[in-house]
């Protein structure tokens, strides 16, 4: 009843609003992207490898194949280093770092990695890339409370990444 | 001294939900201190007219406050919030129907 009678006074007068937000897009922060995006550079990095295995002839079809390649990788390490970045910047707060200190030097290893993935074509670097970003998923899950498993990935290059459990 | 305010948001959410109306008021901090645990409004410079929970208070005399939901912008973000720039106490909560 009250509040009938406000929401026609406000309707008339409108009464002023006080915010109680979050930020935009409220909550809306996943690290399955990066995860993908890791996955998709060693991907890249396979067939760059199986591609010029099976391609004796160096001409302009495979410098064009292989340059595709090459920009799809170049593409996904920046999109997880991105990713990341926004998840760091926007999502964590003052009380997850108190909780989680080594997030700030994980970060910065992802950051270097997907650097590194971007200037070779170490497969090495780039599971390492993965298994960072891996150890990032399972840290953010767990500030929300959100148990987390451990699955390999049911497409090529099938590695592990970390899922939450729900 | 009084006035309504519409609450929009949801950082406080279940308590206070995106719709509810407040009436705050200065008057109990004549009476008591602001206290952990007080809802306030309160217009933060650059951010604007908000609604949360004082979570402690600051030694330089402000509070600072904390919404209820993990994403809430408060003074997690902005940092405390000045006494002068509090509007009052939420003193009865009309929840939206």
């Amino acid at each position: 009843m009250i509040y009938q009678i406000l929401n026609k006074i406000d309707q008339q007068l409108h009464i002023e609003n006080v915010e109680a937000h979050c930020d935009i897009p409220c909550g809306i922060y996943d690290p399955i992207v990066a995860q993908i995006s890791a996955l998709t550079v060693v991907r890249m990095l396979d067939l760059m490898t199986e591609f010029e295995a099976k391609t004796p002839d160096r001409n302009k079809d495979y410098m064009n194949s292989m340059s595709r390649y090459i920009a799809v990788k170049e593409e996904h390490a920046e999109r997880a280093k991105a990713e990341i970045r926004v998840i760091w910047g926007d999502y964590l707060k003052a009380q997850h770092l108190e909780k989680y200190p080594n997030a700030h030097a994980l970060v910065h290893k992802i950051m270097q990695l997907g650097s590194k993935v971007r200037q070779t074509t170490d497969r090495d670097q780039a599971t390492q890339l993965v298994d960072a970003i891996n150890e990032f998923a399972q840290m953010f899950w767990e500030t929300k409370g959100i148990t987390t498993k451990r699955a390999k990935a049911p497409y090529a290059p099938a590695l592990e990444l970390v899922y939450p459990a729900l | 001294m009084l006035r309504f305010l519409k609450v929009r948001g949801d950082s406080l959410a279940p308590e206070y939900s995106h719709g509810d109306f407040v009436l705050v008021s200065k008057i109990p901090f004549w009476l008591a201190p602001p206290t952990p645990g007080d809802v306030i409004a309160f217009r933060q410079p650059g951010y604007g007219l908000f609604i949360k929970r004082i979570q402690n208070l600051s030694p330089d005399g402000g509070v600072n406050v904390i919404g209820d939901h993990p994403e809430s912008i408060d003074s997690r973000v902005f940092g405390t919030v000045r006494r002068k720039d509090i509007l009052g106490k939420v003193v009865w909560h009309i929840r939206k129907a």
